[in-house]
């Protein structure tokens, strides 16, 4: 059973330390504790594979939620709160990234990818052939044109029209 | 003439996209950027691991400071522990040094320091907003005050002996002649 599991592995999670779990600050009114969490969805917890401090277990997470906690009970505005996080991990930290400068790309892109692919459907549609010839004609046309292309799939067709 | 125009447009965008993976490839996605330098320290009122009183970060200006962040957790951290006793011994004179507990428990941090200690003061951080105020995104993370109280730099991971004689170095040259 135990084949499978290398020994350093074994070894690392018997031996390792952990940073022991602390307990959060106390929860805030519900209304604020709300605009606690809502904060904490859009800021990226700084240990973590892109999870926001609301969501991660890790200590160091637990601690930027504090924080957040903190600055609520303080009085601080949403604004303030983020540029508080900006100011000490960058833009990094948020989540979803202000719209400016470089940062357009992110939030245009995709808009812009959408209208070009809208252009070349559009441009495709417009590109189909109009034939105003009665549906019999148009029908011996396609054959025509088909029979052009292969002749075997003119038999077929010259034989299922009999 | 249209598809001039198509043929431009996606040149354009697959330049674009080249720039911005460019840029993203020479950076690693995991590493916290370091926004306080060149800024004030954040000020802190922390009270010593071993009692007897609080120690102000206003109270230390006019003296260099190295903050060493550190948990009894953190393997990294017990390899720099004994380059920082012997910094602390080499530069004491120049600079004072402290060390602040982050997300560590008040006993085993003691219990740590009485097997391993250390000739400068340990400070405990509750809840670690201290080193949050600091941008503290792991340890060991160190931090280099000069006398006027700003962050001149920051080191992430375990100090070697000759990396934290560079800082010091550093540290106490006149702010002009320092290097960026």
């Amino acid at each position: 059973m135990w084949d499978g599991i290398p020994l350093a592995i074994l070894l690392s999670a018997v031996l390792a330390d952990f940073a022991p779990q602390q307990a959060g600050s106390e929860p805030l009114t519900p209304a604020l504790e709300g605009r606690v969490q809502k904060l904490g969805k859009q800021l990226r917890c700084a240990v973590c594979q892109g999870m926001s401090i609301a969501d991660s277990p890790a200590s160091m997470a637990r601690a930027q939620l504090d924080k957040v906690r903190t600055l609520v009970s303080e009085g601080k505005s949403d604004e303030e709160i983020r540029s508080y996080f900006v100011e000490r991990y960058g833009e990094w930290v948020l989540l979803q990234p202000q719209a400016h400068g470089i940062n357009w790309l992110v939030w245009l892109g995709p808009l812009v990818l959408l209208l070009i692919g809208l252009g070349v459907i559009v441009r495709q549609v417009q590109k189909r052939p109009v034939s105003t010839a009665p549906p019999a004609e148009r029908r011996s046309q396609s054959t025509r044109a088909s029979s052009s292309e292969d002749e075997y799939l003119a038999k077929v067709r010259a034989e299922l029209e009999r | 003439m249209n598809w001039k125009l198509g043929v431009g447009l996606a040149a354009v965008a697959c330049a674009a996209l080249l720039v911005i993976l460019a840029k993203g490839f020479g950076k690693d996605p995991h590493e916290v950027p370091f926004m306080l330098g060149g800024k004030p320290a954040p000020a802190f009122a922390l009270e010593k691991l071993e009692g007897g009183g609080k120690v102000r970060l206003d109270q230390l200006r006019g003296h260099p400071v190295v903050i060493n962040f550190w948990a009894t957790w953190c393997g990294p951290c017990k390899i720099e522990h004994p380059v920082l006793d012997w910094g602390y011994r080499q530069y004491g004179s120049q600079a004072q040094f402290l060390g602040v507990v982050f997300e560590d428990t008040v006993e085993s941090s003691k219990a740590y320091l009485r097997d391993h200690p250390t000739p400068f003061p340990q400070l405990v951080d509750p809840q670690s907003q201290t080193a949050v105020d600091y941008g503290v995104a792991g340890v060991p993370e160190t931090y280099f005050v000069d006398a006027e109280g700003v962050i001149r730099g920051k080191y992430v991971g375990p100090l070697n002996p000759d990396l934290l004689s560079a800082r010091i170095k550093d540290l106490v040259q006149p702010v002009a002649q320092a290097p960026r």
